[in-house]
């Protein structure tokens, strides 16, 4: 499958993220001719165990997450980020994992926007929503450049786009910017040919940024 | 869900079985080699402990592998007049490294097995498949190749068939008028009420052995 980074909106210090910034964002896209081809959805559920003893809650894995991507949604993905884990399975799995009833999901949260085409970039922007409420809690844009699916081969073209997306940015003076994060996926067991998994492991990272954004400007 | 039936059958007879597979489903059979690890959770992990199987289809030039849930059987009286076990059955496929986040979720090994045999799957009203297949264990961990079966002499038949809570009542029926062509050599029955081999194995395993198969369906 194509190449794709997954950039996050990190708020300037002191300023926060509002559907403003999504609004302006999207504008963005149209304004360097990016066509609207419709909405976009991905879920992720983050996962606690369910324990008989709160005692023993350390041996258990903190960062267990699950995502359905737009990449492949017959599919569910597993992350462990802290043990370097990202499992591919059925979305059957996440009846699985209910009957089971060792994890339940505390957290669950829904990213949802547009998708653009723009030349040989695939655009996605949205906003990251708990489900059941319409509070913004971050911003997320898919870039994804449809000829190549070489993670190093794309690197050059996907850095160039980023400039003029950029630049495009900031001509309208938003308090803050969309990041790239940079990620060894050889840790998680994956090879330079892209894949879903690829997909599913940058929003496991992502969102373990804005989380560590959030607390950082409440701490 | 699934509709299930189970029995045994002594070795010798297991290749009279396969022709009269054969001649009933009238598709090819299958190689059969899975790798089966049993799963329960930690002492402390869950509301009630839970039991979840990997398999490792070995059949295949890279290995596949398979997370099944297997849910108790329905029951009450409508469960008692069909003589199937009609039961619940989650099944995903996953990626090669489900073992490894099962271990971190709080998952043990309990045991595993090595089931070597042939299936054959065919869809008549419902899609039913039936494996025979030897069961082995594993004197240390993984040892696959090292694998002695659980019951010498012996295999175990398995036929199953997907069904929903709409249309079991129809497959239970297929399942069962299907086990009937079966009766000679291998008696079936709802798991875990063993009704032992059939003593009209040998005799019926001569006249298939000697006529070379039974007629289709």
């Amino acid at each position: 499958m194509p190449v794709k980074w997954v950039l996050h909106w990190q708020p300037n210090q002191g300023s926060t993220v509002s559907s403003q910034i999504l609004n302006e964002a999207t504008q963005c896209v149209e304004s360097i001719n990016g066509v609207k081809e419709g909405r976009w959805k991905a879920t992720l559920n983050y996962y606690k165990p369910m324990l008989r003893d709160q005692a023993n809650q350390a041996e258990f894995p903190r960062d267990f997450l699950g995502i359905s991507i737009v990449d492949d949604p017959s599919k569910y993905y597993f992350i462990i980020r802290s043990l370097r884990i990202v499992v591919e399975a059925d979305s059957s799995i996440q009846l699985i994992m209910e009957k089971l009833q060792s994890y339940k999901s505390k957290v669950a949260l829904y990213f949802e926007g547009f998708q653009y085409q723009l030349g040989d970039f695939r655009l996605r922007v949205g906003k990251v929503v708990p489900t059941h409420s319409e509070n913004v809690r971050g911003i997320v844009m898919e870039v994804e450049y449809l000829p190549i699916s070489s993670m190093e081969k794309a690197r050059k073209v996907m850095e160039e786009f980023l400039e003029i997306w950029h630049e495009a940015l900031s001509k309208r003076s938003l308090p803050g910017k969309f990041v790239n994060i940079e990620l060894n996926f050889g840790e998680f067991g994956l090879a330079d040919n892209y894949t879903p998994q690829h997909t599913a492991v940058r929003y496991a990272i992502v969102m373990a940024h804005m989380i560590a954004t959030v607390q950082a400007v409440r701490g | 869900m699934e509709c299930v039936v189970q029995g045994i059958i002594e070795t010798q007879h297991v290749e009279a079985l396969e022709i009269l597979l054969q001649g009933l489903c009238g598709v090819q059979r299958e190689r059969l080699r899975v790798h089966e690890l049993c799963l329960k959770s930690g002492p402390n992990l869950g509301v009630v402990s839970s039991e979840v199987r990997l398999l490792c289809d070995l059949d295949q030039p890279e290995p596949t592998w398979t997370v099944k849930h297997v849910g108790g059987a329905m029951r009450g009286a409508g469960a008692d007049q069909i003589s199937v076990m009609v039961r619940t059955m989650v099944e995903s496929k996953v990626s090669k490294n489900a073992l490894r986040l099962f271990y971190s979720l709080g998952y043990k090994l309990d045991h595993e097995l090595l089931k070597v045999g042939f299936a054959f799957h065919f869809q008549r009203t419902a899609h039913i498949s039936i494996s025979v297949s030897s069961v082995n264990k594993m004197p240390k961990v993984h040892a696959i190749d090292e694998a002695v079966p659980v019951t010498p002499g012996m295999q175990i038949v398995d036929v199953t068939a997907p069904a929903t809570p709409e249309n079991y009542n129809e497959v239970a029926a297929a399942v069962s008028s299907f086990c009937e062509y079966l009766a000679p050599l291998v008696h079936l029955s709802k798991p875990f009420i063993s009704t032992g081999v059939v003593p009209t194995a040998a005799a019926a395993a001569a006249s298939l052995m000697s006529d070379g198969g039974g007629t289709a369906l």
